[in-house]
């Protein structure tokens, strides 16, 4: 996985790279608008200078006068230069100006803005003449030194920004910090947080921008409390529920040790002996249940329902017969439902084996398995006590039975009935039994076609 | 002693039952709430072992049930649920003692012997009454340190007489007291077991009172 990346780097680096790029657009926007006015200006100060040049030869200028080297009054002075030609002629010239003319002339008077190289240098040169076209005068202007200006007018004004930057980022830095501080809080109270606490989680300044996660966090708490209780509810419901079969086993051994009548001895030691067994079918059943609760939906699909509750009921022949009970199975040759085989297997033995042992002696229990319209209807039917109809609500919770029943159980088989029903999307009926008298109960399978 | 046993699971039922008759209680079972209150109610039992989670009505509201009718027997509850707001709520109504499943029969005996024992006021776990002493833990009686063979209801007639030394007890009451239910009193069963006590140990321990019943004094009576 890659390392991710920082939240708070993304910011600055974001922050101080728009911030460097907005001054480099404003820096690129000056530079061009102070050379545009800057050339405006000092273009405006050469044809100015050669105008002046132009009115002073009017009537100054002696034809055989050799040329005049004007003195260099200023440092700046070697960065601007003029030529006055008069008639063809050198006659007046900056120290530092060429002896041939800046721009070629033949003769003609020229005028206007020309940028030339000269010497070596790039020259801005402005070209006048007079009326009577006999003066010709060049005044240029080293560009270098226009640069300068430039530069110097930019240096000014990015200079600062320049030192700015740093301190700028400093500050971004520092108030990007500030900014995702109750991120690193959740942070923090997430990681020393303990598996146990589920409480929901408040951090202190916490922007309107992280509700949505906090909310999210504490509903997934919230569920993890629920199903953490749950879990917790069902293990101490399951302990206590264990330990009243241990605690049979416990006093009946301990009367068969202590017992001197055989009778006695031999009933004590019977009776451990179904707490054993009591108790183990207490944990199959708990697994069963825990199983069903946590594991993930298992894989439905056609398969025959005959089948399986055919070996169902032939399981449970053996103890309907100890008790002398009449089963029987009414079914089809084969029936094809939506189902899984382990789990239907296994609520077909839990209608089944409830039946037969809650059942007297002699008493009749009929499984029946029939077509209908939404899929296939499996009844299973006894002559026994029945159940009164507050009891039938309270079927389906963990560990109620149904009292003076004789028998001792757990009534978890009614929950995991519930269960895997609700995992086959079947509907499980209770009701009494209209042609036996005793309870039936009818589980609705979806069809195999159907899905 | 008679205590009564109400706990709705067969097996364990079965067991504790059997358990206390050999260490030499007499027990009645009843597997429900409703008829754990309506025999407590009816009959003077010496003790009580309760479990919570009873059909019909809650060990819980049994014991509460039967302190507000003024019922003050030792109450000695026996369940699988041992959360402390449990424990506390179940001494909180009125339990004398709360044990939690599963129990070993003979803490569960020696519990109930001295849960009764305090409830007469004594400290010791031996009665006394002038040279006899009674050892309910090993079923055994001394007189002026040897031992007397007593049959089972002797013991039991002799021992709730002295557990209520001083006070007078009815043929009915002692009647109450040594048969469960389903055991056949025989007609003048007390008399004659007081006629074999007297035999076994003096005829001035018990003593008479004409036309009420029998009492025990821990003292000779002064002159």
């Amino acid at each position: 996985m890659p390392r991710p990346r920082s939240l708070q780097g993304r910011l600055l680096a974001l922050v101080l790279g728009v911030v460097a790029a907005v001054w480099g657009v404003t820096a690129a926007l000056t530079w061009l608008d102070v050379r545009h006015e800057l050339d405006e200006l000092l273009d405006s100060h050469l044809a100015q200078a050669a105008a002046l040049l132009v009115v002073q030869q009017a009537g100054e200028i002696e034809d055989d006068q050799p040329a005049v080297d004007a003195p260099s009054l200023h440092r700046y002075a070697p960065k601007v230069a003029f030529q006055v030609f008069h008639d063809g002629r050198l006659a007046m010239r900056s120290s530092n100006a060429p002896a041939q003319p800046m721009l070629a002339f033949s003769g003609r008077a020229t005028t206007g803005f020309r940028t030339v190289e000269l010497a070596g240098q790039t020259w801005r040169v402005f070209a006048a003449h007079g009326r009577e076209r006999d003066t010709q005068v060049f005044v240029g202007e080293q560009v270098d030194s226009r640069n300068d200006i430039l530069w110097a007018v930019l240096r000014s004004g990015l200079t600062p920004m320049l030192f700015a930057l740093p301190l700028l980022a400093v500050a971004a830095w520092w108030a990007v910090r500030q900014g995702v501080a109750p991120l690193r809080a959740l942070g923090r109270t997430l990681a020393q947080r303990q598996p146990q606490a589920l409480e929901p989680i408040a951090v202190q300044g916490a922007p309107a921008e992280m509700a949505p996660m906090l909310d999210a966090l504490n509903g997934l708490f919230g569920r993890i409390g629920a199903l953490m209780a749950s879990e917790r509810r069902f293990t101490a419901d399951a302990a206590h529920e264990l330990r009243t079969p241990i605690a049979a086993i416990r006093a009946q051994a301990q009367v068969a040790l202590a017992s001197v009548d055989d009778a006695e001895r031999t009933h004590a030691l019977r009776a451990t002996l179904q707490g054993c067994d009591r108790a183990t079918r207490l944990v199959e059943q708990l697994l069963t249940l825990s199983r069903l609760e946590s594991g993930s939906a298992p894989a439905l699909g056609p398969l025959d329902a005959v089948a399986v509750v055919r070996q169902v009921v032939a399981e449970a022949a053996g103890l309907a017969l100890g008790k002398r009970q009449a089963l029987a199975l009414d079914a089809p040759a084969s029936l094809s439902v939506h189902a899984e085989g382990v789990l239907l297997s296994v609520l077909a033995r839990n209608l089944v084996d409830n039946a037969v042992r809650y059942s007297h002696e002699g008493a009749s229990v009929s499984v029946r398995l029939r077509q209908t319209a939404g899929g296939a209807a499996l009844t299973v039917e006894d002559s026994g006590p029945g159940m009164s109809a507050a009891d039938i609500e309270h079927l389906g919770e963990r560990f109620f039975r149904v009292v003076g029943s004789g028998q001792s159980g757990s009534g978890l088989g009614w929950s995991i009935t519930r269960r895997i029903a609700s995992v086959l999307g079947a509907q499980v009926s209770v009701s009494r039994s209209a042609s036996l008298g005793g309870l039936a109960v009818t589980v609705q399978l979806g069809s195999a076609v159907h899905s | 002693m008679r205590v009564l046993l109400a706990e709705d699971d067969p097996l364990l039922g079965d067991g504790l039952r059997a358990g206390l008759r050999q260490l030499g209680f007499l027990v009645d079972w009843v597997r429900d709430g409703l008829a754990a209150e309506a025999e407590l109610r009816a009959h003077p039992y010496a003790a009580a072992v309760l479990d919570l989670g009873l059909p019909l009505k809650d060990g819980m509201d049994v014991l509460a049930a039967i302190r507000r009718a003024g019922i003050t027997l030792p109450v000695l509850v026996l369940t699988a649920r041992d959360a402390l707001p449990d424990r506390i709520r179940g001494l909180d109504v009125g339990a004398d003692d709360y044990v939690v499943k599963p129990v070993d029969l003979n803490e569960l005996a020696a519990r109930l012997r001295a849960l009764v024992r305090r409830a007469h006021g004594q400290a010791q776990d031996c009665l006394t009454a002038r040279d006899v002493v009674l050892d309910p833990a090993a079923r055994a009686v001394l007189q002026a340190g040897v031992p007397v063979a007593l049959s089972a209801r002797e013991f039991d007639l002799l021992h709730t007489l002295l557990l209520n030394a001083g006070r007078v007890l009815s043929r009915e009451q002692l009647e109450q007291h040594l048969y469960s239910w389903g055991q056949e009193v025989e007609s003048n069963a007390v008399e004659v077991h007081v006629h074999h006590l007297r035999r076994k140990l003096g005829s001035a321990l018990i003593q008479t009172v004409r036309g009420v019943g029998y009492v025990v004094t821990r003292e000779p009576a002064g002159p």
